[in-house]
């Protein structure tokens, strides 16, 4: 019996060990409840809930016409999650070669064999947010889908998938420095950045909460911000003078080896922008892109175009009339120890202004500022002033160059800062203040402020409308105002622009040949020029005004005339033929009776659409997620429309942004060409293609 | 209910039996609240899933307990000696093929009815069945160190470094509850100090070995440890805040049955982790009924070492049951950041698959030692004390 109890106190022994072990575990339990209890609840609410952000969709930016000139596209990033329960050893290894290969041949940045290493070590690190690929199509997401362990699906093989949005522009360069860009932490560019807060809309936030799998539940609808998708904003801008404009504008710079150059048409009666192209040369690469937007954030001498504004001062205070002449001395007048020079050897000497003007004498102009202001140069500059001329635009989107007109009070006025001010030196513009300048020339004395967007809409409700705002209601008399615009028609018919004269229709405008000063040698040893052209057309009813500068043309030639001119003609040339006289097309528009035409596209939005317009339809694709609308006079049917991920889409026949949302998701390259529906595709619906294609399409 | 429990002939002591019920039911409850993850993961979200092959394997369990407990217990003595025999090429080929979970070779499948099983679990049971039998085939010789002390220690010396390399919080914890026994089998305190001394310096020094050549699992045994040792809350390892989240968010009552939310986000919340769940969703006082549970069970243990006249009755029944409550504890202790984090499951309540059936085998052993004490007129007296535990 004495083994029996000697066993048994040993026994109670480790009872008590056991039951303090208990204890303790009880002890430690209150302790993590009380101690570092509140830390830990804290921690709880923030891991197990939480109000998660839902994007908006960014708005589009359009064309006055309804072309798409901005969109957002779905892009994808990649991750894997190597810690999957599902990914068994068995299965990594034995399909981790054929994945690493696959990933090699859809992106072909890396060997398979480094795809296959990476994800290797991602295992054994245990990563479970390891980004595989970032920024890729739908079509490559498709692909990637198919792979070897990604097909297992998330849980299995530990694909996961982040979609975001990708900004596209359809017509690429065309006017994408106008356009712009908003990108967070950097200056905003453009109508993307000033228009940003109408055009991101307002990101929702749901309460939620992390349930099994994983998976993010919302926990009630009470709570949820819903997000507001950003508004769509119509631009000014009118594709067709835009396209003209740039293609123009590219030739020129190209021709004339110059550094950069931009071109704006305005409207003369609201003062509309129908077309901003800005190119730069591509220092590394040679070549022209949209860099920096010239024509708004550029302030510049102005040169000769200038010298419109000087005689209308004088013309306006009744101090000169066009017809009165002035000794011009050959085109070399002296003022102090200067001598104002024209531009060319000439021997004339006693002109009329409107024909001195004509031939944009330097000397001529300058003579004749001097010798009625030269004694009170601030009655000039109050004249300028008068004109409108010294403000800024205030222009929608932000860096806009400051003008400068100088102060005879102020520092730096000395006895030849009148007669170079005159002829466009010493002062400061931007193209586009020049240009309203001209416009309000046009618009009889009315100076309209320059616009970029019409209209904000949201789903196809005006949210807002801009008008056109009168910036000065009379900037010269009637009188001075008709002077002006015969000087102005006098230069295309007899003077320096007399090669932009057209059979078809009158234009007027002022060349303008500035040098440019170095910043080490001033303007003597300075071989710079840049050629400008100022002008609208037609001249006798006015409808649109333009400025084209040409900033150092290096072929030589380098008047306004020769190098800027010809950019300004082609311009009115295809606007006249296009929009101001357009007598062919008229016959076209005589289409449109009962039949309901619809453009091929996303299902939903159509029968939303038709039911909308109270649009009786038939039915026929139930389930399909693109549609193609059948119909003649007397019915409409929604049918399927097929579109394989594979070959290449058919989009005939739906509008630019589907077709666009189709083809780029698909792996090609849009380039549209002209507006409204789709009337041929380059690549043939069905045929197959190689990744990153350009396919034509052709609007009509 | 006692109609029932007459008709099936349930024998032995009764609030053993008692408290396996409601360990099984409260496994069940817990087990179903906690699988809802991974039965969205592995099962497309089919939350029955886990329940019914959980609660099969507890039936299965509690028809194999029943089975045990009729047999004569003496037959458990030469038993032993052939599970001892068949651990060791079991342990053996798991460690050089096994199927890889969580990265160490601890699983390997029955061919046949193609089921995996923890191989230590059949060492484990085997061998203490076996020192049972050999101190008390030892008594009389029993402070020897020839006689009784190394014919003892040879065989748990050989299955602990047998697990060690694939599961060395498991051998660690059997050689603790093989020393346990031993002492209470009256082996030389003497041998045993020594023995802990020499097993403190083995440990250290494989550790310390494979850690360096980095075999094994060292660098997970090391970062657990390390992790356990950091004070600094902020870097604390995912596991035990989670877990300690759980803990905390329980309060004195709990969320209520089904309403964990940490189960989304502590791993193995069925199996390691399943006290937490547990003090979460029935609080303080819950945790402390199922930790009061194991403490009953090894009491009602004593109550039969005590009734006991056979040595290796004895032993066996206390050597088991000390096997079971201390890896009750070590879990629990884990799960609460007492310890470091181990893969230890919680018997009776995870869901473990077949180490189920190898715990359910040992309680038979148990009440198989009691029924045989009791003879057939105790079955009724041991009706008291049901009530005052439920």
């Amino acid at each position: 019996m004495s083994i029996k109890r000697d066993i048994l106190w040993r026994i109670y022994l480790s009872y008590a060990f056991i039951a303090l072990l208990g204890l303790g575990i009880l002890v430690q339990a209150t302790r993590v409840q009380t101690v570092r209890g509140s830390y830990y609840r804290s921690l709880a609410d923030s891991l197990t809930t939480s109000y998660r952000s839902i994007d908006a969709i960014r708005g589009n930016i359009y064309a006055a016409d309804g072309s798409l000139l901005a969109t957002s596209v779905p892009i994808y990033d990649i991750r894997m999650d190597l810690k999957v329960d599902g990914l068994t050893s068995e299965i990594f290894e034995s399909k981790i070669d054929s994945l690493g290969r696959g990933l090699s041949q859809i992106f072909g940045d890396e060997s398979g064999r480094e795809y296959t290493r990476r994800l290797r070590e991602a295992r054994r690190a245990g990563k479970r947010n390891f980004l595989v690929k970032r920024n890729i199509d739908y079509q490559q997401l498709q692909q990637v889908k198919e792979l070897p362990i990604f097909n297992l699906g998330r849980y299995k093989g530990g694909l996961v998938v982040e979609q975001k949005s990708k900004r596209e522009m359809p017509f690429r360069h065309l006017a994408k420095r106008t356009i712009g860009y908003a990108l967070a932490g950097v200056a905003p560019v453009g109508l993307e950045g000033a228009y940003d807060r109408v055009l991101a809309g307002e990101g929702g936030k749901r309460l939620m909460q992390k349930i099994a799998g994983g998976v993010w539940m919302p926990i009630n609808d009470r709570d949820e911000i819903a997000p507001m998708n950003g508004d769509d904003i119509i631009t000014t801008l009118d594709i067709n003078i835009q396209d003209v404009a740039e293609a123009a504008l590219l030739r020129t710079l190209e021709n004339n080896a110059a550094d950069h150059g931009c071109v704006v048409v305005m409207e003369v009666a609201t003062g509309q922008i129908k077309a901003i192209a800005n190119l730069g040369r591509d220092s590394e690469e040679g070549g022209y892109y949209e860099k920096y937007n010239y024509a708004i954030g550029e302030s510049i001498e102005p040169g000769s175009t200038f010298k419109l504004a000087s005689l209308m001062v004088g013309l306006d205070r009744g101090d000169f009339k066009p017809t009165d002449s002035i000794d011009i001395e050959k085109g070399k007048v002296k003022f102090f120890d200067r001598t104002m020079r024209d531009s060319e050897e000439h021997d004339h000497r006693n002109m009329t202004i409107t024909d001195l003007f004509a031939i944009s004498s330097n000397a001529g102009v300058a003579k004749l500022i001097n010798q009625h202001y030269g004694k009170n140069p601030q009655l000039y500059v109050d004249g300028l002033r008068k004109l409108g001329l010294g403000e800024p635009m205030n222009i929608e989107i932000t860096g806009e160059g400051k003008p400068l007109i100088k102060d005879p009070k102020g520092k730096g006025w000395s006895g030849v800062t009148l007669p170079w001010m005159s002829v466009g030196y010493e002062s400061r513009f931007t193209p586009l203040q020049l240009l309203t300048f001209y416009n309000a020339v046009a618009n009889n004395g009315v100076m309209m402020k320059p616009y970029l967007v019409q209209e904000v809409r949201n789903f196809g409700h005006v949210v807002q409308q801009y008008k056109p705002v009168v910036l000065k209601d009379q900037i010269a008399s009637k009188s001075t105002i008709t002077e002006a615009r015969r000087m102005l028609e006098a230069v295309v018919e007899k003077g320096t622009g007399k090669n932009l004269k057209s059979d078809q229709y009158s234009a007027a405008g002022k060349t303008g040949t500035a040098q440019v000063a170095n910043d080490r040698y001033g303007y003597r040893e300075s071989m710079k020029y840049r050629a400008s052209f100022a002008g609208y057309f037609p001249a006798d009813n006015p409808r649109y005004s333009c400025i084209v500068v040409i900033a150092n043309p290096k072929k030589g030639l380098y008047y306004g005339s020769y190098v800027a001119g010809p950019v300004f003609k082609e311009i009115a040339d295809k606007v006249y033929a296009s929009i101001i006289n357009p007598a062919m097309e008229e016959v076209k528009k005589e289409q449109s009776h009962r039949t309901i035409v619809m453009k091929n596209g996303a299902h939903q939005p159509a029968q939303v659409v038709l039911k909308k317009l109270g649009i009786e339809y038939l039915e026929k694709a139930s389930d399909a997620e693109w549609v193609t609308a059948v119909s003649d006079t007397t019915s409409l049917a929604l049918e399927e429309l097929t579109v394989s991920s594979r070959k290449v889409p058919k989009v005939l026949g739906m509008g630019l942004q589907d077709a666009v949302y189709l083809l780029e998701n698909a792996g090609l390259k849009v380039v549209p060409m002209g507006k409204g529906r789709v009337k041929k595709q380059s690549i043939p619906a069905g045929s197959a293609f190689r990744k990153n294609q350009q396919i034509v399409l052709e609007l009509s | 209910m006692r109609a029932l429990l007459q008709h099936i002939h349930l024998k032995g002591d009764k609030t053993i039996w008692l408290i396996v019920g409601i360990l099984t039911v409260i496994s069940l409850l817990v087990v179903y609240s906690s699988t809802g993850t991974l039965a969205y993961k592995a099962r497309g979200g089919n939350t029955e899933y886990y329940l019914i092959k959980h609660g099969s394997l507890a039936i299965i369990g509690l028809v194999l307990m029943y089975f045990v407990h009729h047999l004569p217990f003496r037959y458990f003595s030469r038993v032993s000696q052939l599970g001892l025999w068949l651990s060791v090429p079991l342990l053996v080929y798991t460690l050089m093929k096994g199927t890889n979970l969580n990265e160490a070779s601890r699983w390997i499948t029955i061919p046949i009815i193609n089921q995996t099983f923890q191989s230590s679990d059949l060492a484990k049971l085997a061998l203490i069945m076996y020192i049972a039998r050999m101190l008390a085939k030892k008594q009389e010789e029993i402070k020897s160190f020839r006689e009784a002390f190394v014919p003892i220690i040879l065989p748990v010396a050989v299955i602990c470094a047998l697990i060690a390399p694939a599961n060395l919080s498991t051998a660690m914890i059997l050689f603790m509850t093989c020393l346990l026994v031993m002492f209470i089998g009256r082996i030389s305190l003497r041998y045993i100090g020594l023995l802990i001394i020499t097993g403190i310096l083995g440990i250290g020094s494989f550790v310390f070995v494979s850690y360096q050549l980095d075999l094994f699992r060292a660098k997970t045994w090391v970062s657990r440890v390390e992790n356990f040792m950091n004070t600094d809350v902020s870097e604390e390892a995912y596991q035990s805040q989670q877990a300690k989240i759980a803990v905390a968010t329980g309060g004195l009552i709990g969320k209520g049955p089904g309403k964990s939310t940490q189960r989304n986000f502590l791993p193995h919340p069925y199996s390691d982790f399943i006290y937490a769940i547990i003090i979460e969703e029935y609080g303080l006082l819950g945790g402390a009924f199922v930790l009061l549970l194991y403490l009953g069970l090894l009491y009602r243990v004593i109550r039969i070492v005590i009734k006991t006249p056979q040595a290796f009755g004895a032993l066996l029944a206390i050597g088991l049951a000390l096997s079971l409550v201390i890896q009750a504890m070590v879990n629990m202790a884990v799960a609460v950041n007492l310890f470091p984090v181990t893969g230890q499951t919680l018997p009776l309540l995870s869901m473990g698959g077949t180490s189920i059936l190898f715990t359910s085998i040992a309680i038979g052993i148990i009440l198989s030692v009691s029924r045989e004490s009791e003879g057939d007129e105790a079955e009724t007296e041991t009706q008291t004390p049901v009530h005052a535990t439920a």
